[in-house]
């Protein structure tokens, strides 16, 4: 044993110097060393976490006069809004009218200058037609009194005799009878019998341009080209 | 061949013989560090708590080892 | 970091650099001798108020004590004095960094009741492992040291006598300033070997001549004639460049020509060979041979007179092989720190077990309360039993496996540097690592026995140390 430990160079005596060297080194570090830095390190953490407390307070008291504000803020802006909204609404109601009377103004001028528009038109159109009337009556009366002929005049005054309306019949009494042309004996002697008139005084006119105007006390039938022709104009008005 | 290398030659076939046994240790360290570090790996939470336990049974398995490296030390040193 | 090396600093390094090639040049490296025990120094060198030799582990020990106790004062001087003070940075800083992290680590591990002592056993024993293990990265550690002639008495049982015995080591020199050196390149021969290699190249060239003269057939008599009438000249030749080794031996009766060749290449081998050495300046060994000029034969007496501590610079120094003694060592390979303080490791797991439970502790080891109770009470008996010897057996492990890892870290770093004199470095980096993991694996083990020691096995206990977290 003893040859054991000398060869694996195990000394009991270097043992002794090494443990009293590591009981001498461990009391030495911890009373320098452990034990006062462990302290230290203990205060700092508890200074750091009184100081992160403190932070974590502030925090808070922080948090809620941001709150506060918050509050004081939204209300601000609440009002703000209201006052906003009113002025629109003012607002609106005012652009409203103007509106509203702008555009009544509008349609008045509008309707107006339509009304003028179409008098004017009317006015316009109406001399217009007048024109053309008077132009289209000339241009057929000037057509009419060259074309009609004698036996285009016996066939209308034929035509009238035999389309006689029921008011001229039996008339009775004293008749006036024009015509564009003279009329034969034969053709007085027909109308006056068809009439059934006591008299007949007959006149010419070239003016009526065709047919017969049967005019009597009480009434007259017109059968000539010339109120044909007025009809038309009217009818064209 | 003199007794004397005779002798080194045997305490030094011995002693590479007795080392084998480190294999023995080196493979349970390899499998209980592999075993940590996966459980590590899988709830790194328990860290503290595997790790302890791992340098635990590094250490006893290490032992082993060590015993081999001892009986080595003792044939190459102590056998005369 | 970039910035530190810029500018002059990048200087610093490059003269390391140089300063390291001049040094493997001038000094070639040497392998120290390994022995597990620390060397003991010379005589002379005794431990004051104790009997007990110094040896150089104890005296990295000492410069492990004191490194530590310089720094408790300047921790104790540097430090804050209380919680408001801000500390004061510099190295102190790296310190406190250190000191908080581990308080963490440990809390984390065991933070019970008793974390105070637990954490002062833990710090305590990671510092002085952690200086014991950083030694082996200072330079000089392990290389330094007395030159040391490498004999040993021993003591003969049956002639009930000591004797000196001489083993392997390397030859000296005197070199740069003139400091002595082992010289790395010239291992040391002792004379005896010596003698009887150049024996046994006598007998080698006898048996070749034997063998040519075999071979020789008629034309031996014609050979033996010109011989006879050319005379030694040829001899002389054959031998190249040695002596002339004519007429002090007559083992060679020159009989022929080619005899003598045979014999004389065999010869001339053995004189090239001591040539060799001579060249690469070693001096052991290298006397003439016996067949050549000036030769002294090997006399057995000046060996017997050889003493244990002969001057370096004398020519009684060549006689014996050296090594170098360094005067430092790394203290964790050697077992009496080691053991010392798995030892007090052992103790105080001890001690905080019976300070947490009490005389129960013990139940731990011998528990017999359930041998009756229980089937298995007999398994609780055994497994008891096998705790005890595991925590003796912890002792073991604790300090054979700090002293292996830096055993064998020391061993490695001195053979990188022998191998690649110049760059070593990415093996100091490892074993930089190394010496911090050992340490904390030292310490954090001695912490979790500790913690284990305080908890009970049975659970109405468990329910008190919850309490106590």
């Amino acid at each position: 044993m003893d040859g054991v430990l000398d060869t694996l160079g195990i000394n009991p005596g270097l043992m002794l110097i090494w443990g009293i060297a590591f009981i001498v080194l461990y009391t030495v570090l911890t009373r320098f060393i452990y034990d006062p830095l462990t302290n230290v390190l203990n205060e700092r953490r508890n200074r750091i976490a009184k100081g992160l407390e403190d932070a974590a307070a502030a925090a808070r008291a922080r948090e809620n006069a941001e709150a506060e504000a918050e509050n004081i803020l939204a209300q601000a802006r609440g009002e703000a809004q209201k006052v906003i909204d009113e002025a629109r609404g003012r607002g609106e109601d005012v652009a409203g009218t103007i509106e509203g009377e702008a555009r009544q103004e509008a349609a008045r001028i509008q309707y107006d200058a339509q009304n003028e528009a179409v008098a004017i038109r009317n006015t316009e159109l109406g001399n217009l037609r007048d024109q053309v009337l008077n132009i289209s009556v000339a241009v057929a009366s000037r057509i009419l009194e060259e074309n009609i002929s004698k036996t285009k005049q016996k066939a209308l005054v034929n035509s009238f005799i035999t389309d006689l309306p029921e008011g001229a019949k039996g008339i009775g009494g004293g008749v006036e009878v024009v015509s564009a042309m003279p009329l034969t004996a034969v053709e007085q002697k027909r109308i006056t019998s068809e009439v059934g008139a006591d008299e007949a005084e007959f006149s010419v006119d070239p003016s009526i341009l065709g047919g017969l105007i049967v005019r009597w006390a009480g009434g007259m039938v017109d059968g000539s080209v010339r109120s044909q022709l007025n009809e038309l104009t009217r009818s064209l008005n | 061949m003199d007794p004397q290398s005779t002798i080194i030659l045997g305490k030094a076939i011995g002693a590479g013989l007795a080392m084998i046994g480190a294999a023995g240790g080196g493979i349970g360290i390899g499998l209980a560090v592999g075993g940590a570090v996966q459980a590590m790996g899988r709830n790194p939470d328990h860290t503290p708590t595997i790790q302890t336990n791992m340098i635990l049974g590094v250490a006893f398995a290490e032992a082993v080892a060590i015993y081999a490296l001892v009986v080595s030390l003792i044939i190459l040193f102590v056998l005369s | 970091m970039n910035s530190f090396w810029n500018g002059k600093r990048r200087f610093v390094a490059l003269l390391m650099f140089l300063a390291g090639v001049f040094v493997a040049l001038e000094v070639p490296p040497v392998i120290p001798f390994i022995q597990l025990p620390g060397e003991k120094f010379p005589e002379g060198f005794d431990i004051p108020l104790t009997g007990i030799r110094w040896t150089n582990t104890m005296v990295g020990s000492v410069i492990v004590w004191v490194v530590l106790l310089l720094f408790v004062v300047y921790v104790a001087r540097r430090r804050p004095k209380d919680g408001n003070e801000v500390p004061p940075g510099g190295f102190y800083y790296l310190f406190e960094v250190l000191f908080e992290g581990l308080m963490g680590f440990v809390g984390g591990i065991a933070g019970g009741r008793h974390f105070r002592v637990i954490f002062n056993m833990f710090m305590t024993i990671f510092l002085v492992v952690l200086m014991a293990n950083w030694m082996e990265l200072v330079p000089g550690v392990d290389t330094i040291g007395f030159i040391h002639p490498h004999v040993k008495e021993k003591y003969d049982a049956q002639k009930d006598e000591y004797k000196l015995v001489t083993t392997d080591g390397y030859e000296i020199y005197q070199g740069f300033l003139g400091i002595s050196y082992v010289n790395g390149q010239c291992d040391w021969i002792s004379p005896a070997a010596e003698a009887a290699a150049d024996e046994a190249a006598i007998v080698a060239a006898s048996a070749a001549a034997a063998a040519a003269e075999r071979t020789l057939t008629q034309d031996a008599a014609y050979a033996r004639y010109q011989a006879e009438h050319k005379g030694h000249g040829d001899d002389a030749t054959g031998e190249g460049g040695g002596g002339h080794g004519d007429d002090a031996h007559g083992e060679e009766p020159l009989e022929s020509n080619t005899v003598s060749l045979a014999s004389a290449e065999v010869l001339a081998a053995r004189v090239a060979e001591k040539q060799a050495r001579l060249d690469r300046g070693c001096h052991t060994g290298v006397a003439t041979a016996p067949w050549q000029d000036g030769y002294e034969p090997y006399d057995k007496s000046k060996a017997k007179g050889i003493s244990l501590h002969p001057d370096p610079s004398s020519e009684e120094a060549k006689l014996v092989p050296w090594v170098v003694l360094p005067f430092v060592r790394v203290p964790s390979t050697d077992l009496n720190m080691t053991l010392t303080i798995a030892l007090i490791s052992f103790v105080m797991i001890q001690y905080i077990g019976f300070k947490a439970l009490g005389i129960g502790y013990l139940t731990k080891f011998f528990n017999f309360g359930t041998l009756f109770k229980s089937p298995l009470g007999g398994i609780d008996v055994a497994v008891g039993l096998l705790e005890l010897i595991g925590d003796f057996a912890k002792i073991l492990s604790f300090s054979f496996r700090l002293l292996g890892n830096i055993f064998a870290g020391s061993i490695l770093l001195f053979v990188m540097s022998f191998l690649i004199p110049i760059l070593p470095w990415p093996f100091f980096i490892l074993e930089f690592f190394v010496g911090v993991i050992q340490a904390l694996v030292f310490a954090l083990l001695t912490a979790i026995f500790m913690n284990l020691a305080t908890i009970s096995h049975h659970h109405d206990d468990d329910h008190d140390h919850d309490e106590a977290h």
